[in-house]
């Protein structure tokens, strides 16, 4: 188990990685739920695909820095995230949506949005402009003066895409962002999604293998903390189309073949080496 | 776009209503930008029966429709999307015939979009709705709410009026001499209990974003801290000064084990969590005060509490304890200040 890793700069040809990973390890209580796990994600649109309990909510809670690594190196914009000083301006630059969240009964979705906005410490003459953007970006400008507990699921789940959206993060991190939209909102949100990935790093954890074909530009499979394939969306429904795995569409043959190989290798750690960019 | 285009099978499959919705709605997404499988599909839609139901509308709405309406044909886009609005017909498969592009609607009269005064196009491109006004400024006062935090929000003030309330009411209105050594045993309390409501995933529901953002930990801990002493230091010493004194000590004898019980519980939060230490530093001043006065033989036990106050807060060694107790705290506190950025453990 590397403790720590020593900190490689980005060779020159390697595209720079925003979000680097070393050796990562999250115990809770008696159960593994990352184990030595490395990796690393540019700009672009990552999809995190697994299991329920893999450990995806684990890795993006950590990237989040709301959850503290047991063991292991995590590097966010180049800061190391256990400094607590650097991890306050890396927090600056951070959007995340969490698998669930609450929110205040009297807040509007104004603010609500503009709260965490100050939260972030945004400067507050652009806050209000800013507020606005995201919130017409989630397609609820009609209803931002709205109360947010008189907000059906999927537009509470857009509320939360705005807050995290609202400072324009250069590293994002959605668990299950499509958890409560209906088919069209999805499209919508993957189309926001790519055009996220243009200038972002943005982590999608979900468990809709179409939603990581439709707006992903790679792809990692978690399975009980360890990382079982990396690679495109076209890679994996490749894989699909040649192992012959069981789903309704290629990605998902792809996504069944992938567990299946990994859960078949005894030594899951090389099969990450060779497959991660 | 791409070369792309709807093949004959799926644009019939479509209009009779067999195509499964996730290949619909890719069809339909398709459509908003590709003008001539539109008028493919709409054409498709037209031999179906909904078709007819489609054209009587497109007549009806023309025919309310001033003569003159030079507004321009609206282009592929939201062509399928207004698919709620048609009133009958294969259920999210037709398509408002009137929104068709130029080539499907034969004759000069302009392509109007047509949604039916009782049903609102709320529907149409939800994800995609403009910018709505100026943006409004977050007035002042609210930044101030923000800064109180959950406990001063939500039901903790209301229980810090009731004790304020309570207190003046049993010494005027039921004529209770004790009610100064029982507010003064529990002051020191409320804003423990104060903190223990302003932080973490128990307390906050946001807490979950707001520990991802650079307020979280010490800074945002200590601002909910500030807002909940605002409020309890002053009410509850207005209502110690307003009852009667019976024999305990002064109405602003709590301030100071108030706060170091306060800061004791920010300072052990650091090790143990905000719950677990608020418990434990209220817990402990509960012990401190009220197991003395209930084990202490013979007197009333307003008697006896008031006697263990004294001897808790009377004086210039136990005030000035109190003091040391709260300046040590802070140290801590200070010292310890990355901590509070993780307060809860995964």
């Amino acid at each position: 188990m590397t403790t720590a890793a020593p900190s490689s700069p980005a060779t020159s040809g390697e595209p720079l990685s925003t979000i680097r990973v070393a050796g990562l390890s999250v115990r809770h209580r008696r159960t593994l739920a990352l184990d030595s796990v490395d990796l690393d994600f540019g700009p672009g649109v990552h999809g995190l695909l697994g299991p329920n309990g893999a450990g995806k909510t684990s890795l993006i809670r950590v990237l989040a820095t709301v959850a503290a690594p047991t063991d292991g190196r995590v590097e966010l914009l180049g800061d190391d995230v256990r400094d607590h000083r650097r991890r306050a301006a890396v927090r600056r630059r951070l959007g995340y949506l969490p698998q669930e969240f609450g929110y205040y009964p009297g807040f509007t979705v104004r603010e609500f949005v503009a709260y965490v906005a100050w939260l972030k410490e945004m400067p507050a003459a652009d806050t209000p402009a800013a507020v606005e953007r995201a919130v017409a970006r989630v397609g609820l400008a009609d209803r931002v003066d709205a109360k947010v507990k008189t907000l059906s699921g999927g537009m509470v789940r857009r509320v939360g895409i705005a807050q995290a959206i609202v400072n324009d993060p250069d590293v994002l991190l959605f668990d299950e962002p499509t958890a409560g939209l209906d088919p069209e909102q999805r499209v919508e949100f993957r189309e926001l999604l790519r055009e996220l990935g243009t200038s972002s790093t943005v982590i999608v954890s979900t468990h809709l293998v179409e939603d990581v074909a439709a707006a992903c530009t790679e792809v990692t499979l978690i399975e009980s903390g360890h990382v079982a394939y990396r690679g495109t969306p076209e890679s994996l429904t490749a894989l699909g189309e040649a192992a012959g795995g069981v789903g309704d569409n290629p990605i998902e043959r792809g996504y069944t073949a992938a567990l299946r190989t990994h859960r078949a290798s005894p030594a899951p750690a090389l099969a990450v080496e060779g497959t991660a960019r | 776009m791409t070369g792309w285009h709807a093949s004959d099978d799926l644009v019939t499959r479509y209009g009779d209503g067999t195509l499964p919705e996730p290949d619909a709605w890719s069809l339909e997404k398709h459509l908003e930008s590709c003008g001539h499988c539109a008028a493919r599909v709409s054409h498709a839609v037209r031999t179906t029966p909904a078709g007819v139901v489609l054209a009587e509308v497109r007549g009806a709405v023309l025919g309310a429709a001033p003569a003159p309406a030079p507004a321009p044909a609206p282009t592929g886009a939201g062509v399928a999307v207004g698919a709620g609005e048609v009133p009958a017909g294969a259920a999210g498969v037709a398509v408002g015939a009137g929104e068709v592009p130029a080539g499907a609607a034969p004759g000069a009269v302009p392509a109007r979009t047509a949604p039916r005064p009782s049903l609102p196009s709320t529907r149409a491109r939800i994800w995609s709705s403009r910018y709505l006004g100026r943006p409004s400024p977050v007035p002042r006062l609210t930044r101030v709410l923000w800064a109180a935090g959950p406990a001063v929000r939500g039901a903790w003030l209301p229980a810090v009026l009731l004790v304020a309330v309570g207190a003046v009411v049993l010494a005027y209105g039921a004529g209770f001499a004790g009610t100064r050594p029982l507010l003064l045993a529990v002051a020191p309390l409320v804003p423990v209990v104060g903190v223990a409501l302003s932080y973490g995933a128990h307390a906050d529901p946001l807490h979950e974003i707001a520990a991802s953002t650079p307020a979280a930990g010490l800074r945002l801990v200590l601002t909910r801290t500030v807002a909940v002493l605002a409020v309890s230091l002053p009410l509850l010493t207005l209502a110690g000064l307003l009852v009667p004194s019976s024999g305990a000590p002064g109405a602003a004898a709590w301030l100071l084990p108030g706060l170091a019980l306060t800061l004791a519980s920010l300072a052990l939060a650091g090790y143990v969590g905000c719950r677990t230490a608020t418990a434990v530093t209220g817990g402990g001043w509960l012990c401190a005060v009220l197991v003395p006065a209930l084990a202490a033989p013979g007197g009333r036990l307003t008697a006896r509490l008031s006697e263990q106050l004294s001897y808790c807060l009377d004086g210039a060694p136990a005030q000035g304890g109190w003091a040391a107790a709260a300046v040590l705290c802070a140290v801590l506190l200070a010292a310890r200040r990355p901590a509070y950025d993780r307060l809860e453990r995964p």
